[in-house]
């Protein structure tokens, strides 16, 4: 397996890894499959163990990574290269891993619902059409912005997705008054909306001019 | 056009799937009919994408890929990969009822699949319908306003959100119509009123009980306790 990783060059990755998940949704390729395991999977354990002063047993990470990963494989199909980054829609499936598992050990489900958390938190809900060339700029600008961020910013942006916190849990965590948390990520998220937009006048200008 | 929208705290908290469950319904739905918040849900979602390729990658546990795919091809061995779910089609009861039909999708989903929708009369301007949603920690509910109604004056114990789903309704504050999403803190006092020209349906997702201030409060109140489903 260790020989995958290095048939990926990283510098081509967005559009690489949407190209290797349609292949997974359409044609049910396994080796397309093992090498978004191979990037994928240690991003996810990294994302779950959060990255700060987190107290995530490492296995019960690996237990996510293997739940996270066999939903995409399930999910793929519906999958549209079109409308979403790899990376964003494994994020979403991800995240409604975590949904699952918070609602399930919180046990405020009652058993009569009929609402279903995809239904809630579609994985493609995003119904406007990107071409490949601006979602990769636009995946490269934002995750630029995000290193960019200053420090506060960005711990609180972590805590908030990595985390999956409520701003009410970030601040008695950490013991900031609830109206610093909020303004914290409004701040950030401001910042990231500002060199996102930036960013897609360009890439709609590129594209424009290629036509 | 829509004028009130969750503010970016909350959005980020549905984007990043710590908002409670209920909360997150009223937002979905909300979401569903502004593309304005469509566009920025988009964009948490690959700030979301980011913080994935971010991240600080930690090796895996050996044989997790063979693992995965043994459970993957023991899967689908025994049952078929599950297809999308067909889309069920709305009661017929609904979509011939101008309140309850072009719904948000989410929104249609509470509906019961009986066709049969509970309204209960709180005045007789007022009525309410208790929704299932699946969670214990809020009521859920449509509330309906007849055109022109006016709505007790009541104040909130807990947050309170309101999405105007259909018609619009005013307060001391300003008019809502379709698409508004509105929170209300606990100590917010107001009293709505339907505009005249039609019904005002409302989904309304409430945290307490709703207190009712003034004489008419000593009866209503009991229609109001919180009863979550």
């Amino acid at each position: 397996m260790a020989s995958i990783i290095s048939v990926v060059p990283s510098a081509a990755r967005d559009d690489t890894w949407s190209r290797l998940l349609e292949r997974v949704g359409q044609q049910r390729d396994e080796s397309a499959f093992a090498q978004l395991f191979a990037h994928f999977a240690p991003l996810i354990k990294g994302f779950c163990l959060g990255n700060v002063n987190s107290s995530f047993p490492a296995d019960a990470a690996d237990e996510i990574v293997q739940e996270v990963l066999f939903k995409v494989w399930q999910k793929a199909p519906s999958y549209d290269a079109t409308k979403a980054a790899a990376s964003t829609w494994i994020y979403t499936v991800m995240r409604n891993c975590r949904i699952d598992v918070m609602r399930r050990n919180r046990r405020t489900i009652s058993d009569s619902g009929v609402i279903e958390i995809e239904d809630i938190w579609d994985e493609a809900a995003d119904d406007q059409a990107y071409i490949y060339l601006q979602q990769a700029s636009n995946e490269t600008l934002i995750q630029n912005a995000l290193l960019q961020l200053p420090a506060e910013q960005r711990l609180v942006l972590s805590q908030v997705y990595m985390q999956g916190k409520t701003h009410q849990q970030i601040s008695a965590e950490t013991g900031l008054p609830l109206g610093t948390v909020k303004s914290r990520v409004r701040i950030g998220l401001k910042k990231m909306q500002l060199l996102m937009d930036v960013g897609n006048k360009r890439s709609e200008k590129v594209v424009g001019e290629g036509q | 056009m829509i004028n009130h929208h969750p503010d970016e705290n909350l959005l980020a908290e549905y984007a990043s799937g710590s908002l409670a469950w209920a909360l997150s319904l009223s937002v979905c739905a909300h979401v569903q009919l502004c593309p304005h918040c469509r566009q920025k849900v988009s964009n948490l979602n690959k700030i979301g994408g980011a913080m994935l390729n971010t991240s600080v990658a930690e090796t895996c546990a050996p044989n997790s890929f063979e693992n995965l795919m043994r459970r993957i091809h023991e899967k689908s061995s025994v049952e078929k990969v599950s297809e999308v779910a067909a889309t069920s089609e709305l009661h017929i009861s609904y979509r011939h009822d101008p309140l309850l039909n072009k719904l948000p999708k989410v929104v249609e989903k509470l509906l019961p699949a009986n066709g049969k929708l509970k309204w209960q009369k709180v005045s007789s301007k007022l009525k309410t319908a208790r929704l299932t949603a699946g969670q214990n920690e809020y009521e859920v509910a449509f509330q309906c306003i007849s055109s022109g109604g006016k709505v007790v004056e009541h104040d909130h114990r807990g947050l309170e959100i309101t999405l105007v789903l259909k018609g619009s309704f005013s307060d001391e504050q300003g008019v809502y119509s379709e698409g508004d999403f509105l929170v209300r803190n606990p100590g917010e006092i107001h009293r709505p009123t339907a505009t005249l020209n039609a019904d005002c349906l409302c989904l309304s997702v409430v945290a307490a009980p709703v207190s009712v201030t003034g004489l008419l409060g000593h009866f209503i109140n009991p229609f109001l306790s919180i009863k979550p489903a």
